[in-house]
């Protein structure tokens, strides 16, 4: 008997060394928001949880150099009249319950959102120009005539209303819903981890309410393109806020994070290696109310619009947190324009002549004015405090205007500039999609600002919706030199992020991209599927 | 006694209906709602839409009432930032992580001050009643996230000896707790070293000393009794308000606490969770008193409750 239990010993022993143990790797970093409800990018944009993003697939993703690559659809054609896409989906794709991925997932999941109110209804409007999409938000029109259709379980048929040569895009951010899982539970489905399925890479194993941070782990059953490369992922959104992240990073209990303005200096002296930046598509730039005084003068605008030292601003003040904007555009965004923001001067003289021409020789008789921002954390938070002095401060230099600061809650903020409450707004805007219609469109009749330049969108119209791309950028190029004739907007800066990354990480996630831009977790399917731990 | 304890309890729910209308009322007076607009318009028919599905499209007063007739009942609602559980699931899922550092920090924190604050009462103006002071002073302007980061810094980023944050074992509770208890400590501190002080300076001190009772019973028998009114009136609701969570030490060591609710039911317009903190604390805080003046006849027989003789 004792021999035998000293065999079984010797077995034993020799079974566990020579099966090594299996490493599992866990990549630790940060969440972007504490608050949220829904584990569901089709049920709230804005108040979603955690990261639904690289739980469910796409039907097309963008990698790091922004070149649009096919997820769940394998590929699409376009009818000649350009209004009817035909997506064709990969074959084989599951939820991870086992239950195959369908088209009518998709279909359902957009069905849902224009008839239960989505806070990111504009979008399939205004990026998508999906057929009838308004009228059945509004109530009118049945459901059933939507531009979307299942022609069978593999293949989407969307229909707009007028062409949208960038739509492959734009579905880069349509996710399915589980209809059948949706069916048992409803939308609750989405708030616990008991009901939650997933398509993507991921699945989700934690959630902690308190903060919606979550453990992911890699799916079983994922089949698709971008596959996980590591076992394990812990995104906590306390460590999204710089100054708990980089005593977390420093302490090992993060392998990346957010930098502020402070920490970057000795972060550069001590980690250069690891310091990764990125513009951000986006553009911080002053609005007007233009159908109210003194605004409404275009002379005024003009004045302003000529008064902004972009470089000075960015390589003081904002220092390592934006690079000048001198266009709608961000270097690097599709249709960026050298010529048009290579227009964008600082001249004093001109912006004194200007101010003089409006009526108002050295500021005399102008209105003290006040410009609202919104209190926001992110890369905006960081840059609008000492942009809003360094602008306070030249404008009443330069022109002799005294403009007041006000901040104020998002919604708060956007009511007023949608309703017109005030008459100045520093308004940062960042992409949504990757196509030039995206920053055009916000100043376009009854977009975000509601200015009705006939001209201008009559030119971002015929944009829109012409198939040939050097056209499209001929007719952006002119619209957006009605933009700067009127001063419609004042460009400011587009914003930088700035992240710490750990040796532990590899692959081209953390890679910098052609322009030298590593966008990282703003990319969030690509980032976590692109990575490696050691 | 009885009766002064039933008399307080009707005015605990007068207070409690009056504080539920007016911060109903407050809080539909600031302008927007749970689903505003973002970074682009939401469309008339949209936000209709979202505001039905929580029946924020009836009037006030049927909103008020029904709200209340379910508090009434023990329904509280469901917060609109967790639609995935109730609010009291909430308030037990996430209070206990406050209860208990924030608890602890006052439990360790006001011992720790009494102690500090009697040594500086009694060795006054030596290096002792100066350090004390400082020690208190600090504790009490220096912000604590401040603290929290220099803890971080020190116990976990130099020295290595704790995690930086995080929940779950209890070495991750240590550095919190001690942010916790630096606002309790300081406040002992100098609330002790005053009242004793002023104790100490009254003509019972003298009349005892004549007797010839030993300096240690004077102290702990009669003067720190007679200091322990003002300390009675700070602890309860100095309790509540650390074991109710803080938005800046939850942050700065991750603590899945109550303290961060207290600010985003405001800024997320979550009017169930708002309303239901919000009473909460006024429950807390009349209870709080409400002991407290029983606390002082003990203490003071003097004192006598409820004014009639």
């Amino acid at each position: 008997m004792n021999k035998l239990f000293k065999l079984a010993g010797a077995v034993v022993l020799a079974v566990g060394l020579t099966v090594p143990a299996q490493a599992q790797t866990t990549i630790f970093g940060p969440g972007d928001l504490t608050t949220g409800t829904y584990f569901d990018y089709m049920k709230t944009v804005y108040s979603r949880a955690g990261l639904p993003e690289i739980t469910q697939i796409p039907l097309t993703s963008f990698d790091k150099e922004f070149e649009l690559q096919p997820l769940a659809a394998e590929s699409w054609s376009l009818s000649d009249d350009g209004l009817v896409w035909t997506f064709k989906m990969r074959e084989g794709l599951v939820w991870s319950d086992g239950e195959p991925l369908k088209a009518s997932d998709y279909v359902f999941a957009l069905k849902r959102a224009a008839t239960t109110g989505y806070d990111f209804a504009w979008y399939w409007d205004f990026a998508g120009g999906i057929k009838n999409w308004k009228a059945i938000t509004e109530g009118t029109m049945d459901v059933s005539e939507m531009g979307v259709k299942a022609l069978d379980d593999l293949t989407i048929e969307v229909t707009t209303s007028s062409p949208k040569p960038y739509l492959p895009g734009v579905v880069s951010l349509w996710y399915p819903v589980p209809e059948h899982v949706w069916n048992e539970y409803g939308d609750e489905w989405a708030v616990n981890v008991d009901t939650l399925v997933s398509s993507g890479p991921f699945t989700v194993e934690s959630w902690e309410k308190s903060n919606n941070s979550m453990v992911m782990v890699k799916s079983e059953t994922y089949t698709g393109p971008w596959q996980a490369r590591v076992d394990r992922i812990d995104i906590d959104p306390d460590i999204g806020a710089p100054e708990v992240g980089l005593p977390a990073y420093l302490a090992g209990e993060t392998d990346f994070t957010n930098l502020n303005a402070g920490q970057i200096p000795f972060v550069e002296q001590r980690f250069p290696e690891n310091m990764r930046t990125n513009v951000v598509f986006a553009l911080s730039y002053l609005s007007f109310d233009v159908d109210s005084a003194p605004f409404d003068n275009v002379d005024v605008r003009r004045a302003l619009w000529y008064a902004i030292d972009r470089k000075e601003m960015t390589e003081t003040v904002l220092k390592g947190l934006a690079i000048p904007g001198n266009s709608l555009l961000t270097p690097g965004y599709p249709g960026y324009n050298a010529d048009i923001a290579a227009m964008a001067e600082f001249n004093p003289e001109k912006a004194r002549e200007f101010m003089a021409k409006a009526g108002y020789p050295n500021g005399e008789g102008f209105p003290t004015v006040e410009i609202f921002y919104r209190d926001q954390g992110g890369y905006n938070g960081a840059i609008t405090s000492p942009m809003l002095q360094y602008l306070q401060a030249e404008f009443k230099e330069i022109l002799g205007i005294q403009m007041d600061i006000r901040v104020m809650p998002t919604s708060d903020w956007m009511d007023a500039l949608l309703n017109k409450k005030n008459n100045l707004f520093l308004a940062p805007y960042e992409f949504d999609y990757l196509d030039p219609s995206n920053f055009f469109g916000i100043f376009y009749d009854g977009g975000r600002h509601s200015y009705n330049f006939d001209d201008y969108d009559a030119l971002v119209a015929a944009a829109d919706a012409n198939p040939n791309w050097e056209e499209r950028l001929d007719l952006y190029e002119q619209a957006e030199m009605i933009m700067i004739d009127q001063a419609m907007i004042v460009p400011l800066v587009h914003p930088i992020t700035v992240a710490l990354v750990s040796d532990a990480l590899s692959g081209e996630g953390i890679e910098p991209n052609a322009l030298g831009f590593t966008p990282l977790n703003r990319l969030s399917f690509y980032f976590y599927t692109h990575l490696d731990k050691n | 006694m009885i009766a002064y304890i039933l008399r307080r309890l009707v005015s605990i729910s007068v207070t409690f209906f009056i504080v539920s209308v007016l911060v109903f009322l407050m809080m539909h007076a600031i302008p927007g709602g749970p689903f505003d607009a973002q970074d682009m318009p939401l469309s008339e028919a949209v936000r209709d839409k979202l505001m039905a599905r929580l029946g924020l499209d009836k009037p006030l007063h049927v909103q008020y009432l029904s709200y209340m007739a379910g508090v009434l009942q023990g329904d509280w609602g469901v917060p609109y930032q967790s639609p995935g559980e109730t609010v009291i699931e909430l308030l037990a899922r996430a209070w206990p992580p406050s209860l208990i550092l924030g608890g602890l920090g006052v439990l360790i924190g006001v011992p720790l001050g009494i102690l500090l604050g009697m040594a500086a009462a009694l060795k006054r103006n030596t290096w002792i009643d100066y350090l004390a002071s400082a020690i208190a002073t600090l504790g009490l302007t220096v912000p604590v996230f401040v603290i929290s980061m220099l803890l971080i810094l020190v116990f976990a980023v130099w020295l290595n000896w704790l995690p930086a944050s995080g929940w779950g074992e209890p070495k991750r509770w240590i550095l919190p707790i001690i942010a916790y208890a630096a606002i309790p400590l300081a406040t002992y501190a100098r609330y002790t070293r005053s009242a004793m002080l002023d104790s100490l300076n009254k003509p019972f001190v003298t009349v005892l000393r004549a007797k010839g009772l030993s300096e240690r019973r004077i102290i702990f028998q009669h003067v720190l009794r007679n200091s322990a009114i003002p300390m009675v009136t700070v602890f309860l609701p100095m309790f509540i308000g650390t074991a109710t969570g803080s938005i800046f030490v939850e942050a700065m060591f991750r603590v899945p606490g109550l303290g961060s609710y207290f600010v985003s039911s405001i800024t997320t317009r979550d009017y169930p969770l708002e309303m239901a903190l919000i009473l909460m604390i006024t429950l807390m805080f009349s209870g709080a008193y409400l002991i407290s003046d029983i606390l002082y006849a003990w203490l003071n027989p003097r004192i006598r409750i409820g004014g009639r003789e």
